[in-house]
């Protein structure tokens, strides 16, 4: 399924930054450079950003404007990375983050 | 502007709702249920409801909830939600981390 | 630590309107905004703006935007980005976090031009990945060029939910249906009935019962309430959807104002916590002025002339302008924002239930409850007449500050008269040369060209279209109704996009001649 809109019919086509390669979870995957890591992410279909402390309840993307926190994870070591306003690098690692951590809860 | 002094006003004993179990705040996941139960246990004012429950104390410092727990202490107390006190606004406004907190520039 | 004249919390549209009418008069201005980009919330504004040429109408909000920042520049506003203003203090010290580091400013003035946050309601699954805020939806798509998601349930029939639910359809989603728990669709008419003619249902008196999914939406479903809110059983209604929009209304993000010691109150008439302010903005700690949503929720319209109001009066705070400059700036803009805050959406008729239009007409009850008028309605307002020949059909069936259709017809047909709220009408002695102008400008998409007998048995419409693929002439499809539903053939006569017309394209359709009156969206076959 296409997340991307290749052209807007009044923004026409969007101008992005040179492609880069990331790693998500491990997987080697592509966005744009500077463009929020959240919005990379969804270009992908992925949707999950993080699992709860206490619930361990699955969140993403809410108000990707840096205000509700519910889509921070794990980025190049550091946890609740906002992602929705973090542009994204070249060869940044991002990791689903479970809790605090990027270790899912059976191996914590 | 906190009318709710009373403390000697009777709001009847906790009733169980089928809801209670609902997420209000998003961060700290705290429900509905320990809201409402927090209010019978004394807790009237907005800052009470915030040091016993963490509701609104985490990382997005409750940009989500806020109104939505207003609403249900006003509801369990039978006042209007404009009644109570919000709670104290203090820096910082975002979060941040310490060692950024404390990184004071003295040359901006 | 720094000192300015002026430092302004916030660069969307009133802070950056505030920041150029201080600057004008020489003062010394910071621009401190948390975003990457400035203008707010502007940037994800795509539509045309409604009101009268001061308050920049039919144009869009981004290109808005672009000129507010601009003229900031021009005259030597520093606009820091990336600087969030942690803390603001009594005798006007704001801290502010730039980089890994916090910095001081002193300002002689501040001017707090924070904006809204956006509300929420709760539901079971309210915190599934795929339920979003309406603002989330524009930031991703028209700034990020993302789509929120394919499949959409929109909750709020405001003028957010209406208008983002349009810019959703725009993008390529699917919007499967527009819910609100009020009995009335809540933001303006036109922008209800541009998103119904597509085919959206409307659900009004209905709330989320729940949201399903494990790990993030797979479908939602719906139920009606009563007028007490109370859900009444077996009216669930399910759909399949990747996300839930909701728009729901905004909250003042005052912290700020009250964290510095202004005088506070709770005024759901604004919108929540705001601070106390006279009639330009000027909050109970001298010096220190609020200006647009952080005051009380209205528009970007308003906010850049609340933001002019605080720019002046922070000027005359600190000398930069006389008293009689103030007073005489302030009349002017007063009455600017008077004659946005007219019409039955003004502030003062919040929660007032209007049932006739200021010329008397019975409001459509329809388009309150199901988003369009119905064909026996549309005859009874102004702007819907019949003649010979093409001839303008303007469906603006309620009281809004707004006229650019006035102006936009060279040839005079279109009145408006002395109140900016007053229903469109069309004059008698004048001659329609079928330009299409009238249709480009009008902000709610709300007029057509009509030609009831163009020979042949057929009729021909041309509409406003906004949407990609543009058909080619001689497309095959249908007429679509009010509401949406396929009523007609149809054929596509003309496509016109002319930079005038600033991306509403213009469709021209044929359809069968009784289909005049009715056929007002084209599907391609």
């Amino acid at each position: 399924m296409e997340y991307r809109i290749a052209e807007h019919p009044i923004l026409g086509v969007q101008e992005k930054g040179r492609k880069v390669t990331f790693t998500y979870d491990g997987k080697t995957i592509d966005g744009f450079e500077g463009e929020p890591i959240a919005a990379a992410l969804k270009a992908h279909g992925l949707l999950i950003h993080r699992y709860t402390k206490k619930e361990h309840k699955p969140r993403g993307i809410f108000c990707a404007i840096g205000r509700c926190t519910d889509c921070v994870m794990v980025v190049d070591g550091v946890p609740n990375i906002r992602t929705c306003i973090t542009p994204l690098k070249e060869g940044m690692v991002i990791n689903t983050q479970y809790g605090v951590s990027d270790k899912p809860f059976e191996e914590q | 502007m906190n009318t709710v002094v009373d403390r000697s006003k009777d709001i009847g004993p906790f009733i169980p709702a089928p809801d209670d179990d609902m997420i209000i705040c998003r961060c700290e996941e705290v429900t509905k249920g320990e809201i409402r139960k927090a209010v019978h246990a004394g807790m009237w004012t907005i800052t009470e409801i915030r040091r016993y429950l963490r509701s609104g104390m985490g990382l997005c410092q409750g940009q989500t909830c806020s109104r939505l727990v207003k609403g249900i202490v006003a509801r369990e107390l039978g006042v209007s939600p404009a009644e109570l006190e919000p709670a104290t606004a203090r820096s910082p406004m975002r979060p941040t981390e310490m060692k950024v907190f404390g990184n004071e520039e003295v040359s901006a | 630590m720094e000192r300015y004249d002026l430092i302004v919390v916030g660069a969307g549209p009133s802070g950056l309107s505030a920041s150029i009418e201080a600057a004008k008069r020489g003062m010394k201005v910071i621009v401190f905004d948390e975003n990457e980009k400035p203008g707010g919330q502007l940037f994800k504004q795509i539509h045309k703006f409604f009101g009268s040429k001061e308050h920049h109408a039919k144009i869009r909000g981004f290109k808005i935007g672009e000129e507010l920042l601009k003229e900031a520049d021009e005259l030597g506003v520093e606009v820091v980005l990336n600087a969030t203003v942690m803390g603001l203090y009594i005798d006007k010290e704001v801290t502010v976090r730039i980089g890994d580091g916090i910095n001081h400013y002193k300002g002689d003035t501040i001017i707090v031009a924070t904006g809204a946050a956006e509300n929420m309601v709760t539901f079971p699954g309210w915190t599934l990945p795929g339920v979003i805020g309406a603002g989330a939806a524009q930031t991703m798509m028209n700034l990020h060029g993302i789509k929120p998601g394919n499949r959409v349930l929109m909750l709020g029939t405001g003028n957010v939910g209406l208008v983002v639910s349009f810019q959703l359809i725009q993008a390529g989603c699917e919007v499967v249906a527009l819910v609100d728990a009020a009995p009335r669709v809540g933001g303006y008419g036109v922008h209800a009935a541009k998103v119904a003619r597509t085919g959206v249902p409307f659900y009004l008196s209905h709330t989320i019962k729940e949201a399903e999914g494990d790990e993030f939406i797979t479908g939602v479903t719906i139920h009606e309430v009563d007028s007490t809110f109370t859900p009444i059983p077996g009216t669930e209604k399910h759909f399949d959807v990747d996300t839930i929009c909701m728009a729901v209304g905004l909250s003042p993000m005052s912290q700020l104002l009250k964290m510095a010691g202004c005088e506070m109150e709770d005024n759901p008439k604004r919108g929540g916590q705001v601070p106390i302010i006279d009639d330009y903005g000027r909050t109970s700690v001298p010096g220190i002025i609020a200006a647009g949503d952080v005051s009380g929720i209205e528009e970007a319209s308003s906010a850049m002339i609340e933001g002019k109001m605080a720019g002046v009066c922070a000027a005359e705070y600190l000398g930069y302008c006389t008293e009689k400059e103030l007073e005489e700036t302030l009349k002017v803009l007063e009455n600017d924002l008077e004659s946005l805050r007219q019409g039955m959406f003004a502030p003062k008729n919040r929660g007032k239930q209007i049932e006739k239009t200021e010329e008397g007409i019975d409001i459509s009850t329809n388009l309150l409850k199901k988003g369009y008028v119905t064909d026996e309605e549309i005859e009874r307002f102004p702007g819907v007449t019949h003649k010979v020949g093409v001839h303008p059909v303007m469906e603006c069936t309620q009281n809004i500050p707004c006229n650019p259709c006035q102006d936009a017809c060279k040839k005079g047909c279109i009145s408006i008269g002395e109140n900016i709220t007053n229903l469109p009408f069309v004059k008698n002695d004048s001659e329609c040369i079928n330009c299409g102008m009238c249709v480009a400008s009008c902000s709610g998409q709300a007029i057509f060209l009509v030609d009831e007998d163009a020979g042949e048995g057929k009729a021909t419409v041309t509409l406003p279209y906004e949407f990609l693929p543009l058909p080619a002439v001689g497309t095959r499809g249908f007429g679509l109704s009010r509401e949406g539903k396929i009523v007609c053939d149809a054929e596509v006569l003309s496509v016109k996009s002319v930079p005038a017309f600033d991306h509403t394209n213009l469709l021209t359709i044929s359809v069968p001649k009784e289909y005049a009156m009715r056929a007002r969206f084209f599907k391609v076959g």
